[in-house]
């Protein structure tokens, strides 16, 4: 302590001399570093941006919500992913924007005494809208076998329940009819991932569960970028490259019908179906959510959804609810309809029912 | 008396740049436990397994559930609802 007490100055001096000198060639030097690896890097860049690839994935990454897009902003949006798509999967590749249709809500009807559980509805899914395939495998529609003995419920007595009324008023409390008897069915023992060699099972009936196209959907509800949102014809949709992946919609689901790409999808280019929809099902990207969306490059083309179409047995009906003539409709004016998760408040568009 | 101060063993340079190891040792060691448990905890493994999981967790939020039959007043009282809820969306 003394010693350097008694530095001389002079020595000092040489002493904050060659720090700064050895600062002044560090900055140099780092400078340098810095010049070179940003030529190296832009140049890396350029040569990148060169490939078609590159140059969309950079203008995919800037753009906007599709919905909030102009319309020269869509067509170039469009352009992009034909463009890449096409060289992707080595075939002629569409995006749709069409639009969906004006005075049409959309909604589905499954006749769980007709479903005999193939799973065709679940395959013609997955080839139609271009799920991924193998390990990384996903669907959006889930079969359960439920067994027989789960369904309980009077016909007759059906219509006979009526609210109790007391001198407190009417409390909308059902007395009479069903109201002491379980009038519906349980999905208690249900099974989701049978591996039967032949259906239907005897003692099982079965029941599909994909996404159930809300009114009030709690997953637009939920989505903090509002990536997913419900179209004026009542099906609620995805941007896929506005979604950020945070799967806030999945846990808002009661019914868990969202599915997540954790990787890179897998879908083999023989597989892949060529005439897609910008909301519907051109290929997904990792880190982003898809469900099903009554398959929007059919139905906003007045064709069915592909999980209809595959049906062998004509379980599934599909229609407008506005219309009165619908196959919904007469479905929801004649059979005997299920409500399911009712507790939420959701408005699901999608009823279950027994012919 | 600033050269004493850089040697004073609890002020000094070496002792600031100890502590700061010493934080980033403890912050990586807690980062490293925490990856540990949780890859034990984890019912599945890998990215397949996150497939898997999500299927999983959509029959376990479906089993357990009631359907119950609508009286034809509660089928006209839902269509109802449904429909004015549109309208109300398209206004």
């Amino acid at each position: 302590m003394s010693e350097e007490n008694n530095t001389n100055p002079e020595e000092s001096a040489d002493l904050d001399n060659s720090r700064r000198d050895f600062l002044r060639y560090v900055c140099t030097s780092s400078a340098a570093a810095l010049v070179v690896a940003s030529e190296s890097s832009a140049a890396a860049v350029v040569e990148e941006a060169n490939s078609a690839d590159a140059e969309v994935t950079v203008a995919e990454f800037f753009q906007g919500h599709f919905v909030l897009m102009s319309d020269e902003e869509k067509k170039q949006a469009i352009a992009r992913l034909e463009k890449r798509y096409s060289a992707q999967y080595g075939k002629k590749t569409t995006v749709s924007d069409v639009a969906a249709p004006d005075g049409v809500l959309f909604g589905y009807a499954l006749d769980m005494s007709k479903c005999i559980g193939c799973r065709r509805c679940v395959h013609a899914c997955a080839e139609e809208n271009n799920q991924s395939r193998g390990e990384s495998a996903i669907q959006w529609i889930q079969v359960m076998k439920i067994p027989k003995g789960n369904i309980s419920f009077s016909a007759e007595e059906l219509e006979k329940g009526y609210p109790e009324k007391s001198r407190f008023g009417d409390y909308g409390v059902q007395v009479g009819g069903n109201a002491y008897h379980p009038a519906g069915l349980t999905t208690e023992g249900a099974q989701s991932y049978y591996q039967d060699e032949a259906v239907p099972d005897k003692d099982f009936f079965y029941m599909p569960v994909q996404c159930q196209q809300c009114e009030k959907p709690p997953c637009v509800k939920a989505c903090p970028v509002r990536a997913t949102f419900r179209d004026h014809a009542g099906v609620v949709l995805i941007d896929y490259n506005w979604c950020i992946g945070c799967r806030m919609c999945q846990l808002a689901c009661p019914y868990h019908a969202r599915r997540f790409n954790w990787g890179e999808p897998n879908l083999p280019a023989e597989e892949m179906n060529p005439k897609t929809h910008y909301f519907g099902n051109r290929p997904r990207m990792k880190g982003v959510m898809e469900k099903c969306t009554f398959c929007v490059q059919r139905t906003r083309e007045g064709r069915n959804p592909a999980c209809l179409e595959a049906c062998p047995v004509g379980a599934r009906k599909f229609g407008n609810l506005l219309d009165p003539e619908s196959d919904v409709r007469k479905v929801l004016a004649t059979k005997r309809v299920f409500r399911f998760k009712e507790e939420f408040g959701t408005y699901p568009k999608f009823f279950y029912y027994i012919g | 008396m600033k050269e004493t101060a850089m040697t004073d063993n609890k002020n000094s340079r070496r002792s600031f740049l100890g502590k700061v190891a010493a934080a980033v040792g403890v912050i990586a060691a807690a980062g490293y436990v925490k990856t540990l448990i949780s890859g034990a905890t984890s019912p599945t493994v890998g990215v397949a397994g996150k497939y898997t999981d999500d299927a999983v967790q959509q029959e376990e939020a479906l089993l357990g559930n009631r359907l119950v039959i609508m009286t034809d007043a509660e089928k006209t009282q839902r269509l109802d609802e449904l429909l004015r809820c549109h309208y109300k969306e398209i206004s």
